[in-house]
């Protein structure tokens, strides 16, 4: 029997994505070689592997790093707290990236109207209201969890 | 002497990056969303591609004023969405990098170098975006040239990849679905076949809604967290696009409002070298048909009718500004030198050398009688870095074409 992902119409439109792709890639691979010289290329190939080393060998095993630590400091907080503490550490973690590259580029390629902001400090500002939003949402959590519990305590005291 | 199995060596490791929030239903979410910024970015280039390099078949929209402006914004702000999208999307696979033995058969071989050219592609693709738009260029090869072409590479991979994924993007499309399945293994005990959403990890809890383990996050949650972060680079940089998210521009190279007269700037008259030729008395501007020339001293140009427009100037790099501009329709220039008004141009900068120093105009632009030899700009003289004394400024076509600090313009 057919399942639904085995069927005529999908295994057609596999064979079209396939197909188109290949033909994409191609065009861009072979393209690439009309305006690029060896030594270009040599050195495009280069970045893109230093651009995969980087991601795998650093960027993910540093964040698991900041992963594994997370979980010890939020399995004594409410999921909902939790996630707000991993998702405010990623937003921060990837906006201080992105900045990072930015106040980088603004050390060499300063011009007139370009790069003018002051990054490190908007970025501070960034990091600031990011905690803060983080740790009153995480407090009224935490609040709001511990309440009923008390609650379940204090009936239990009143128990015979 | 024990040697290492690598296969278990390489099972350790991937224990080690497990997470019970990874799933395929994770993945298939995170790679819709990554297919549509991908495809934003190559749809928007494509066309701001064309209209510096057009094809036969082009087509050259002059309405609505803002079309480059909203195309070019959307371009770079979709390649920035891109990036926290990016890299959730390849966290959520990188166990698989850790697979024994690394090529299983030939079709997984393949498979597998296409999804390394894809991987490696996008990850420079979006790096050396970004930093293009800083305007700063660290690496050895030509940045417009390799962004195009590896953007035929990353989109025809992109439709390899879901053709290849078919199968498992459709049993994993629908949320519900997938987390039915993950409920009824679960109250199988877990001796029971994982569901569909499953790749790794056996705590799959956080996967199915169920509360995820002390400390952890369940898929929503890893979701909304990646949403809010791409929301959060999105809305802090695409100021320098779109007026309407300019207070919250913090993180852009370009600030709308800033510069010479309230615009920014991208070539400088010094990095033209062109300060001693635009300021010369002797500036004039030739305009050419077949046989016919004529000359226009810029008081020549300043005693002709004097049209205003409210056009913006938007930038390949992603930037753009309003502003309001005062000088001579190019048509009427045209019709000076006895050329019908819907006539091909090619206008010559007084830059000596440089990419973008002849500049083709076709007819669609030069009919349209918003298009100017601009002279004034926000009600004053042209400052110097916007071109003085006379410039381009036309409807809908990107910053490097319209042209600076202009010498002649011969009508095709």
């Amino acid at each position: 029997m057919n399942t639904p992902t085995t069927t005529k119409p999908v295994t057609a439109a596999r064979a079209v994505l396939g197909v188109t792709g290949a033909v994409l890639i191609s065009y861009g691979l072979l393209g690439l070689p009309t305006q690029l010289g060896a030594a270009h290329l040599v050195g495009l190939l280069t970045w893109m592997a230093l651009a995969v080393l980087l991601h795998d060998g650093v960027v993910v095993p540093l964040s698991t790093l900041a992963g594994a630590g997370l979980t010890r400091t939020g399995s004594r907080l409410q999921p909902a707290s939790a996630a707000i503490l991993r998702g405010a550490l990623m937003t921060g973690a990837v906006v201080s990236l992105i900045t990072g590259i930015l106040l980088k580029a603004q050390s060499e390629a300063r011009t007139i109207s370009a790069l003018e902001g002051d990054y490190a400090a908007n970025l501070l500002w960034f990091w600031a209201v990011l905690v803060m939003a983080a740790a009153a949402a995480i407090y009224a959590i935490e609040r709001a969890g511990r309440a009923p519990s008390e609650k379940g305590d204090s009936r239990q005291k009143t128990r015979p | 002497m024990h040697r290492p199995d690598p296969q278990k060596l390489t099972e350790a490791l991937a224990a080690r990056f497990a997470s019970p929030t990874r799933s395929t239903r994770l993945t298939v979410v995170l790679g819709r969303w990554l297919a549509l910024s991908f495809t934003v970015c190559f749809l928007t280039g494509l066309f701001s591609h064309g209209l510096q390099n057009p094809p036969s078949w082009m087509f050259f929209p002059t309405s609505p004023v803002w079309i480059y402006q909203l195309s070019q914004g959307l371009h770079v702000s979709a390649g920035i969405a891109s990036i926290p999208l990016l890299l959730a999307k390849l966290w959520s696979v990188y166990p698989e990098l850790l697979r024994w033995p690394p090529v299983k058969s030939l079709s997984h071989g393949l498979e597998r170098a296409s999804i390394a050219l894809f991987i490696a592609s996008s990850l420079l693709q979006l790096t050396t975006g970004l930093i293009n738009t800083y305007k700063w260029y660290p690496w050895p090869f030509p940045f417009r040239e390799t962004h195009y072409w590896l953007a035929w590479v990353i989109f025809g991979s992109l439709l390899l990849h879901i053709a290849v994924k078919l199968p498992a993007i459709m049993a994993n499309w629908n949320g519900r679905a997938v987390r039915a399945a993950e409920l009824k293994a679960e109250l199988k005990g877990t001796g029971g076949s994982p569901g569909p959403g499953r790749t790794d990890a056996p705590s799959a809890a956080g996967a199915q809604g169920l509360g995820p383990a002390p400390g952890r996050w369940s898929r929503r949650a890893f979701l909304a967290g990646v949403g809010v972060t791409t929301g959060a680079v999105v809305l802090t940089t695409a100021g320098q696009s779109f007026s309407w998210l300019s207070p919250l521009n913090f993180f852009a190279p370009r600030v709308m409002g800033t510069g010479p007269q309230s615009v920014p700037v991208n070539r400088t008259s010094a990095d033209a070298k062109v300060a001693d030729l635009a300021t010369s008395g002797q500036w004039s501007l030739a305009v050419t048909y077949g046989g016919t020339r004529k000359t226009f001293s810029l008081a020549d140009l300043r005693a002709l009718p004097q049209y205003d427009q409210e056009l913006p100037i938007a930038c390949v790099e992603g930037w753009s500004q309003m502003a309001r501009w005062r000088g001579v329709r190019i048509r009427d220039l045209v019709s000076a030198v006895g050329a019908p008004p819907r006539s091909a141009l090619r206008v010559t900068s007084l830059e000596p050398e440089g990419p973008y120093r002849l500049m083709s105009m076709p007819p669609e632009y030069v009919e349209d009688e918003r298009t100017l030899v601009a002279l004034e700009l926000n009600g004053s003289v042209l400052d110097i870095e916007h071109g003085y004394p006379a410039r381009i400024i036309a409807r809908g076509r990107p910053g490097v074409l319209q042209t600076k600090w202009l010498q002649t313009v011969e009508v095709l």
